[in-house]
């Protein structure tokens, strides 16, 4: 960062700070937002501990950890400014564990929270650069990459569940009376570890609302993206498609509704491409449910509504007084 | 604690205070044409600089004295303390048009509002930012100034209608004038925002907008035939009638204000006003406001890149895209920046003000404008 530029006047008893309007301002900084995202992602983490166990915690800090130190190699590498205090790597890195299985291999978290750094954003310029989010590239690539070690259902077959949509993908709707909705809200469900910790993520999710530092548009529309598409599917044939509060309580439904798609760098700026970035997304998570052959839908449905974003953004008003 | 809001609102209990004439002016001369020279006497009201713009209104000195130092950029009168001053020119029995319209320049009134008419005038009665009560106080106090100077606005733009645009809440009016009601929260007091909620529309090419400091600069000129030499500022919580060109030091150490190292004294609201370098600066002509910040109180500003939050496009009125504008004008793309609305903006500050990254938002947009501006100048000027 550049320093100050002082100007010499007469006076050089009293040196006034000189700074372009306006001179008030909100008080908002890049710090003080991912500070608050990472606390609305404690109680969807504590509730995973509980759930999983001590696997849980170190998957957690393995990726955090590795996702920060690859931040600083890169940042150092580019002879930029190791601003890694501002926490936005670590988010990165947590977001992706979310996403693992908890008693995913060590070096799966490792080299994952790493790909997200290098591949996930800084070939894109760094924080805030990314066209699509960072934890999301960095799934996308281990999944293809290393299958068996992402499958959640090996990865904790010594757990007495099963992972709901992969029941409802290969065993059909009937195979999913195993479940009681209410256990799966309270995170008594198979799945990426913060992911599957519905009540703790909306606690989050409304946390990051109240303090105004997510908007509603995405979330709600992304939200009833797939209330709405499953809606559908199960009022054509409720004996095939699973019912729209399914979709809502399993998968990463929840984290891709307050966490991943609100990613502020990947997703559009105007209220009204918001919102229809947010339905698209939604829409896309059960039509890769339904139709695709990955059971979870919301890593990739969010990465091809992050590519629409640039074309979503030309979706606006006229300017003021503009023809 | 300073408490961050957007009511425009204000409680005034008292009048308008004068502030004692300096030892001392400095008056910023900086692109206007100097009409007079170091060591030179001036009387109180004599024309020093005249500003190049067609409409554009003269510089006056507030005090008789000597000219004791001029560079490219101020200009500085010792001050004699003699009551010496100018003869009056009377205004009001001149006949509308250029005649009368030179006599204003000549006093100090920017006359580019009024040098056509216009079917609509608006009034904007509003405070202009948050922490600013001189309209209201204006409204409060000086009805017959400003009276006197919508006669003679009314002379020049010849209005069908002429209406005031005042807060919720407020009942001061003004003769033959229509009221109109608009919520005292800030950006609505923008002179664009304002004629919008009046007329309905967009920059109505048939409606002209005087705010009340020009009003009263006017109304003065009328009544006095002297030129504007003062300006009416809020301080704290008061008014004052502060001389053109007195230096800052001069007020803070008359209201018994201090300035630290690494405050931010900014002349003007808080939202558009304008930081200065030293305490030594004078008071300008449309300067209405002075306060200072401590350095701690908000996050300073940085040269960061923008992480697309997207704060700066859903908090603006004018519809446009900050975040690109302002890319588009670090990389010196400025036709570009046009296309994303450039043009529409008109300064409120809000897109800087929540800007997550810290950007210089605003500034940017000022640079590209101010940039545009010049190169077309230069074009012009070159018959190209």
């Amino acid at each position: 960062m550049t320093p100050p530029v002082i100007k010499a006047m007469s006076d050089i008893a009293v040196r006034l700070t000189v700074s372009p309007a306006p001179h008030w301002r909100s008080g908002r900084t890049v710090r003080k937002m991912m500070q608050a995202h990472l606390l609305a992602l404690v109680p969807a983490a504590l509730m995973s501990v509980y759930m999983f166990g001590f696997p849980a915690l170190t998957t957690m800090a393995l990726a955090g950890a590795a996702a920060v130190l690859t931040e600083v190699l890169c940042l150092k590498l580019q002879e930029r400014d190791v601003d890694v205090d501002n926490f936005s790597a670590l988010y990165v890195g947590l977001l992706f564990a979310f996403l693992l299985p908890a008693t995913a291999p060590w070096w799966l978290a490792v080299i994952g929270a790493a790909i997200a750094i290098v591949f996930g954003r800084t070939v894109f310029g760094g924080f805030g650069c990314n066209p699509i989010g960072a934890p999301l590239v960095a799934w996308a690539l281990c999944r293809m990459s290393w299958p068996s070690a992402m499958d959640i259902d090996m990865n904790l077959a010594h757990f007495a569940m099963n992972e709901p949509l992969y029941q409802l993908k290969h065993f059909g709707l009937q195979s999913l009376s195993q479940f009681d909705y209410k256990e799966l809200f309270l995170g008594r469900q198979l799945g990426g570890l913060g992911a599957s910790q519905v009540a703790g993520l909306l606690v989050g999710g409304v946390y990051l609302l109240a303090a105004k530092w997510i908007r509603w548009y995405i979330p709600a529309a992304f939200l009833l993206g797939v209330v709405a598409a499953s809606s559908i599917f199960w009022t054509i044939d409720s004996t095939v498609y699973a019912n729209p509060l399914f979709h809502l309580l399993t998968g990463s439904t929840m984290l891709g509704a307050f966490f991943l798609a609100t990613d502020t760098s990947s997703s559009p700026v105007g209220k009204l491409p918001q919102l229809l970035f947010g339905l698209i997304a939604g829409v896309m998570v059960v039509v890769i449910r339904v139709y695709g052959m990955y059971p979870d839908g919301v890593p990739f449905a969010i990465m091809v509504a992050s590519l629409l974003s640039p074309l979503l953004d030309r979706v606006r008003p006229k300017p003021f007084g503009g023809r | 604690m300073l408490k961050i809001h957007y009511s425009l609102e204000s409680d005034l209990q008292n009048g308008i205070t004068d502030i004692a004439a300096p030892e001392a002016l400095s008056i910023q001369v900086r692109n206007l044409v100097l009409k007079t020279a170091k060591r030179k006497k001036v009387v109180r009201g004599e024309v020093i600089a005249e500003h190049p713009a067609k409409f554009g209104g003269a510089h006056h000195a507030a005090c008789a004295g000597t000219v004791s130092d001029v560079d490219y950029h101020h200009l500085a009168i010792k001050c004699s303390g003699e009551e010496e001053g100018v003869e009056p020119v009377d205004v009001k029995s001149l006949a509308p048009g250029l005649e009368m319209l030179r006599a204003l320049q000549g006093l100090g009134i920017d006359c580019a509002v009024l040098s056509s008419p216009a079917d609509i005038l608006v009034i904007n009665g509003l405070n202009p930012e948050p922490g600013i009560s001189v309209v209201e106080q204006l409204l409060k106090d000086e009805r017959e100034t400003l009276e006197a100077g919508l006669e003679l606005a009314r002379k020049l733009i010849r209005p069908e209608k002429v209406i005031l645009a005042e807060a919720k809440g407020d009942t001061f009016s003004l003769a033959g004038v229509e009221n109109r009601y608009i919520k005292p929260k800030y950006p609505n007091s923008l002179d664009a925002l304002v004629v919008r909620k009046i007329t309905g529309k967009e920059f109505p090419s048939d409606t002209k907008v005087m705010s009340v400091m020009d009003l009263y600069d006017l109304g003065r000129v009328a009544m006095t035939g002297l030129p504007v030499t003062d300006t009416v500022m809020t301080i704290g919580d008061r008014n004052y009638r502060v001389p053109l060109g007195t230096p800052i030091r001069h007020i803070l150490s008359t209201l018994g204000m201090e300035a630290k190292s690494g405050d931010t004294v900014v002349l003007g609201g808080s939202f558009r006003g304008e930081a200065v370098y030293s305490l030594d600066e004078g008071v300008k002509k449309g300067d209405h406001a002075l306060f200072a910040i401590g350095s701690h109180v908000f996050p300073a500003v940085q040269d960061a890149t923008c992480i697309n939050c997207g704060e700066c496009v859903l908090n603006c009125p004018g519809r446009i895209m900050p975040n690109l504008i302002s890319r588009y004008a670090e990389y010196e793309m400025f036709e570009m920046a046009e296309k994303y609305g450039l043009n529409s903006c008109f300064e409120c500050g809000l897109c800087a003000f929540s800007c997550t990254a810290r950007r210089p938002l605003l500034q940017y947009i000022r640079f590209a404008k101010a940039q545009l501006k010049a190169s077309r100048q230069s074009e012009q000027s070159q018959g190209l």
